[in-house]
């Protein structure tokens, strides 16, 4: 088991690396680097001034040798200002003395960067970001976990049933709306005070003005309520439920088929107690899997969600990094990425484990 | 109330000259206050020289203390003589001030200037700083300060110092630098300017958003990394993109009155459609600027309405380092082919008055009525044909924000009925801004300049910072400084319907348009007017008792 963990985190660094690499090569591509001076220096620059705001600034060596310097395995860049002697450098903070700063500053230094469009550092930015995330998804899988199981088992407890006809059109027609169209959709039904639902409220009286949910969850950055949060969070779970629920329902048919399901009726099991002891346990290995397989796909999801309701997480940075070449933040966002998948991989093969005894690692 | 100024000039030659003018309606009175209070008088008594009672007392007093959250743009601040943004000088106007501050009516009033007197040519103004004042880190607030302001704001060799174009003659061209004698520190509450040449602007251009006040220690730093300024907010939270909170400053004394704890400056992006949603949300008090069809949109769930008519528009430009812009015939065919009422119908709801092709506002003092342009379809084809590029593609290139967006919609389709092949681009405005000077054929919103004359030096003479239109024209940049020194409004309009002639020759831009401005906030919100230059004024504001 130990060897299996120390495998999988190899092969984490390993796929970190790989992105990440990837992810630097493409954003100091010559025209993105361009475009990264321009904002940064001044806009009109010319071409000759482009390159010597790069130079100075430190995009100016070999691409491998500026990642290795981002990556801690290279020392830090450092220049002395021709003009009036200052000192520029990755690890140190302009004007400071050289001497006695850090040579190495990079990811195995625990040093993420500077933000260039949040003009702070990275470190900074990103824990605040992802824990304004971590609550979003967390209220995205309460809501979506647990009903996403319910109509999954009810469903698939008495295949082709009239319930279950209902319940599988339901969760194929969530599935199939991605969250820009339901999330413009749930704005325009709920979170409008000139069309949809809540003028029809306030006109019955049930609702003092306003709108019956937010269509902006700004607030929640500070607040979490049940009416500024309720309509990130479905548009999130929505989604992602249709397509467990139908997991689960394959996985609970299967199940009902099975032979020891039949002897315990025909002992005369109550229907109930079949569902509830004999069935469930097993037809949950399946939907686990997916269940894990869910956070990757979250990740995509509060990109769209977070920048729709105007909710300023990781999703939100993301792309807003993107959008303004910011090197080092996108590169921070990459290693997050990729240690959300990979851990909650992690997690969901050593879990199948214990769900499933006929399964072994290694 | 503090911020008004008390009457140090009675009267001045040249103020009861622009009062005879007024007289004889040859200046409207915004006019008349821009001029006379520029040269030192108080409002009150620009208004008494021609017997009017003053308007500005009208700014109600709200009732002290509260919160107020403003949508607005957080960007990431840097020295402010490199300003480029009206919000960049409002988050930061709540700590580092101004000298003079540039009233909603056209006068000026002082704020860290007690007062100032202009000679008779005004070539010499005498500045009188604001007794008592002091920075939040104890030191007091003198004249060296503000002659080490200056001195700073005249340094070419800054990237990026619009205020070098702004302070205009005080700048010597060979050395880039003040001129010598140019800033005399008098006493410790007096500080001298002595021009070459008469100049009409400087005080204008000391209210502009980049001539915030800076420590005479601290000039060309980040304002955020010390924190160090004269006014009575402190900023506690700072996060581009996201929000900048600010509070009242416990450990300084403020020489003014400023009303409210608390303000939170909230951005919400470039789309008005999330700003209405926030809205709705009861996520803010207070719009930065309220465009196009979310006028009626804010007015319709209640918010009070705030409007000013302005000298702001969209230009809608080529390039002329870009080909086939560099062909005086192909712009020319564009203009021809544009009808700027229904540009101004399509692109703003007709909330304005339709332009003229060159950047000098009717509301402008010195604006000279010239012949009506005239658009002709066909016309412009044929030109474009005769100029060798019947089958060019423009490539029209904007900002994916509603105003402008829908302003180059309107420009592409009339180019477009004219014959002409038109491509848009409409960029989100993190890519956008990026490069936004460079495009071959863009559009760019402009805001309102006090005179005419000083967008001209802005943004059309050669070489200077913001000529996104890379016009340049040695007859122009001449006639741009005689204009500059001439005082009297009837005879700088000579020179300028010359000026304004060369720009519609020369056809250098589209300007559709003059705009009226909007700004909606919660009812109980006081002193959140919409202002000709976008200032939120944060000592101004407060909630009603």
């Amino acid at each position: 088991m130990a060897l299996f963990i120390l495998r999988r985190v190899g092969v984490m660094a390993l796929t970190a690396l790989c992105l990440t690499f990837v992810v630097f090569f493409l954003t100091n591509l010559a025209p993105n680097l361009e475009k990264l001076a321009k904002t940064q220096g001044n806009a009109r620059m010319s071409d000759a001034e482009v390159i010597s705001w790069l130079d100075r600034n430190g995009y100016g060596g070999p691409l491998v040798v500026r990642y290795g310097e981002w990556l801690g395995v290279v020392p830090g860049w450092l220049r002395e200002d021709p003009i009036n002697g200052e000192w520029r450098g990755r690890c140190i903070t302009r004007g400071q003395n050289p001497e006695g700063a850090p040579r190495y500053c990079g990811l195995l230094q625990g040093d993420l960067g500077y933000s260039t469009v949040s003009a702070a550092e990275v470190s900074s930015i990103i824990g605040g970001r992802l824990q304004l995330t971590g609550i979003l998804m967390f209220w995205a899988f309460a809501v979506m976990v647990p009903s996403a199981l319910l109509v999954g088992v009810l469903a698939g407890m008495r295949e082709g049933s009239r319930t279950d006809r209902t319940l599988s059109t339901l969760s194929i027609a969530t599935t199939a709306t991605p969250e820009y169209v339901s999330g413009v959709i749930f704005i325009v039904l709920l979170a409008s005070s000139q069309v949809g639902l809540s003028p029809l409220l306030v006109e019955w009286g049930w609702l003092e003005g306003g709108t019956l949910f937010f269509g902006s969850a700004r607030s929640a950055m500070d607040n979490v309520t049940f009416w500024n949060f309720t309509l990130p969070v479905m548009t999130i779970a929505l989604y992602g439920m249709g397509y467990i629920a139908r997991m689960t329902r394959a996985s609970m048919a299967e199940v009902m088929t099975a032979q020891y399901i039949r002897t315990a009726r025909l002992k005369g099991v109550s229907f109930r107690n079949i569902v509830l002891k004999h069935a469930l346990r097993n037809a949950l290995i399946a939907p686990f899997t997916v269940i894990m397989l869910q956070f990757p796909w979250l990740l995509t999801g509060v990109v769209i969600v977070e920048t729709l309701f105007n909710y300023n997480g990781f999703g939100w940075t993301l792309v807003q990094a993107a959008s303004n070449n910011d090197i080092e933040l996108l590169l921070a966002c990459s290693i997050v990425a990729v240690l959300v998948v990979l851990v909650t991989q992690l997690i969901s093969d050593i879990g199948y484990v214990f769900l499933n005894p006929r399964i072994r690692i290694s | 109330m503090p911020s008004t100024t008390t009457p140090h000039l009675a009267t001045h030659p040249a103020a009861e000259m622009y009062a005879r003018e007024y007289k004889a309606g040859q200046l409207s009175r915004r006019e008349f206050l821009v001029r006379s209070t520029a040269l030192g008088l108080s409002a009150a008594a620009a208004y008494s020289l021609i017997g009017l009672k003053p308007a500005i007392a009208q700014r109600a007093t709200p009732a002290m203390g509260g919160r107020l959250r403003i949508q607005q743009g957080v960007l990431a601040l840097k020295d402010p003589r490199t300003y480029d943004w009206s919000e960049h000088g409002n988050v930061t106007r709540g700590l580092i001030e101004y000298l003079v501050e540039y009233n909603r009516d056209g006068s000026f009033s002082g704020m860290l200037l007690e007062g100032w007197e202009a000679n008779e040519d005004a070539t010499q103004y005498t500045l009188r700083v604001r007794p008592g004042v002091t920075w939040n880190n104890g030191d007091a607030f003198t004249a060296e300060d503000v002659a080490a302001n200056f001195t700073a704001w005249c340094d070419t060799t800054v990237e990026g110092n619009s205020m070098a174009a702004r302070m205009g003659g005080l700048v010597d061209a060979d050395s880039g630098q003040a001129r010598d004698g140019g800033i005399v520190v008098v006493d410790d509450l007096t500080v001298q300017i002595n021009l070459p040449t008469p100049d009409i602007t400087l005080v204008p251009g000391m209210a502009d958003y980049p001539a915030a006040i800076m420590h005479r220690d601290l000039i060309g730093t980040n304002p955020l990394d010390h924190g160090v300024g004269t006014g009575a907010y402190r900023m506690v939270d700072y996060q581009v993109g996201i929000s900048a909170r600010m509070e009242r400053n416990p450990d300084h004394t403020y020489w003014g009155e400023a009303y409210l704890d608390e303000i939170t400056f909230i951005d919400l992006g470039t789309d008005p459609a999330a700003w209405f949603a926030a809205a709705e949300a009861g996520e803010f008090d207070m719009t930065y600027q309220t465009v196009g069809e979310f006028v009626d949109l804010f007015s319709a769930v209640g918010w009070e309405r705030s409007d000013v008519t302005t000298g702001a528009t969209v230009c809608v430009r080529p390039n002329q380092l870009n080909a086939p812009y560099d062909n005086v015939e192909v712009r020319r065919a564009i203009l021809e082919a544009v009808d700027l009422s229904v540009v101004l119908e399509l692109g703003m709801n007709g909330q304005g008055t339709v332009g003229e092709n060159h950047h000098v506002c009717p509301i402008h003092p010195e604006y000279a009525e010239l012949p009506a342009q005239v658009v002709d379809k066909a016309a412009a084809l044929a030109r474009l044909q005769a100029a060798g590029h019947g089958d060019a593609n423009f490539t029209l290139v904007s900002l994916d924000d509603g105003l402008t967006r829908f302003t180059c919609d309107a420009v592409a389709a009339q180019m477009r009925d004219a014959g002409m092949t038109v491509t848009r681009e409409v960029l989100p405005g993190s890519t956008f801004w990026n490069d936004w000077l460079n495009f071959p054929f863009s559009a760019t919103e402009w805001n309102h300049r006090e005179l005419g004359v000083q967008i001209l030096n802005l943004a059309y003479r050669s070489g200077v910072a913001w000529n996104e239109t890379a016009f340049s024209n040695a007859e122009f940049d001449q006639l741009l400084d005689e204009a500059n020194g001439i005082q009297d409004a009837d005879a700088r309009r000579e020179v300028m319907a010359r000026l304004q002639q060369i720009m519609q020759e020369d056809a250098v831009t589209i300007v559709p348009y003059w705009r009226s401005l909007f700004r909606h906030y919660r009812p109980g919100v006081v002193n959140a007017d919409m202002h000709p230059k976008f200032e939120i004024n944060v000592h101004h504001l407060g909630l009603s008792a």
